[in-house]
């Protein structure tokens, strides 16, 4: 039943996914100023809105762990869980995401990279959570998940600046198409694609997580195990 | 189509096959955890009996 549901939801997605793409190529319209590169910002903002959500997931996560770590182990580890799968498929999204702004800064701006406040405060974004991993990846110790979530907290406090970035400070970057200055906004006739391609890509970071979570639940598990083997090893010898 | 807007279209089709192949890849690299995952649980519950 639980297969079902995963593969029903996993068909979903993928349908969703190839509406999108009908949506962005062949339903939008070309931008007039722009042509046909601004329809990267049908993957690029809304794998930066999936990078959010999955970093104050990760936040979440993070602020669960320290709060049940003593109380309720088991809480503690499933809290971790998210986090650890909110940091990583976020990072996965934010690299990719700044893979597509470079590509799109380099035929809009002529240039692959600035160090323009938005770019910057995402870059230190995307370091913050590659050390996250990192540390998870290669320290050893009981502490190491308290570490990961004190990092994991401090690096959710970059996503309000990176959001405020382009509010804050007029640099490169353009100025945010939503919930900007009076004149902001897109054109219905793109919008509409554009809600698509975010409902899509949700779905779509979604289902990663839920995956990367069940994985790290299930590595749990088999620490949890291994341990407990060597424990009663020991007490026989 | 000029040639601005051929190199446009060069960029956005890489800009998508890129994002493609990032995601697919990462989560061809989930499924190979969860495979070795699976030896792994196997390897515990066979050394326990």
């Amino acid at each position: 039943m639980k297969k079902a549901g995963f593969g029903l939801y996993a068909g979903l997605t993928l349908l969703m996914m190839a509406w999108g793409y009908y949506q962005a190529i062949y339903v939008a319209p070309t931008d007039a100023m722009q042509g046909e590169i601004f329809r990267i910002i049908f993957y690029h903002v809304p794998l930066f809105i999936c990078a959010f959500l999955f970093f104050a997931i990760s936040f979440s996560g993070s602020v669960g762990f320290l709060s049940f770590r003593h109380s309720r182990p088991e809480w503690a580890q499933i809290a971790d869980a998210w986090a650890l799968a909110g940091a990583e498929v976020g990072v996965v999204c934010c690299t990719n995401a700044l893979i597509l702004g470079s590509m799109w800064g380099r035929r809009a701006w002529g240039i692959w990279w600035t160090w323009d406040a938005r770019l910057t405060t995402t870059l230190v974004l995307w370091l913050i959570y590659m050390s996250y991993l990192l540390m998870r990846r290669f320290a050893a110790g009981t502490q190491v998940q308290t570490l990961a979530a004190v990092l994991g907290i401090f690096g959710a406090l970059d996503v309000p600046i990176v959001y405020m970035s382009n509010r804050w400070w007029r640099t490169q970057h353009p100025a945010p198409v939503f919930g900007g200055a009076s004149g902001s906004g897109m054109d219905r006739s793109m919008a509409i694609p554009f809600v698509w391609n975010v409902f899509a890509w949700l779905a779509w970071g979604i289902l990663l997580l839920a995956v990367r979570y069940l994985v790290e639940r299930r590595q749990q598990r088999i620490a949890a195990a291994e341990a407990e083997q060597a424990l009663a090893g020991h007490a026989v010898r | 189509m000029d040639q601005a807007a051929i190199v446009d279209h060069q960029f956005r089709v890489a800009a998508y096959v890129i994002s493609w192949c990032i995601q697919l890849g990462y989560l061809a690299w989930l499924g190979y955890r969860w495979r070795v995952q699976k030896r792994d649980t196997d390897t515990v519950s066979r050394s326990r009996r």
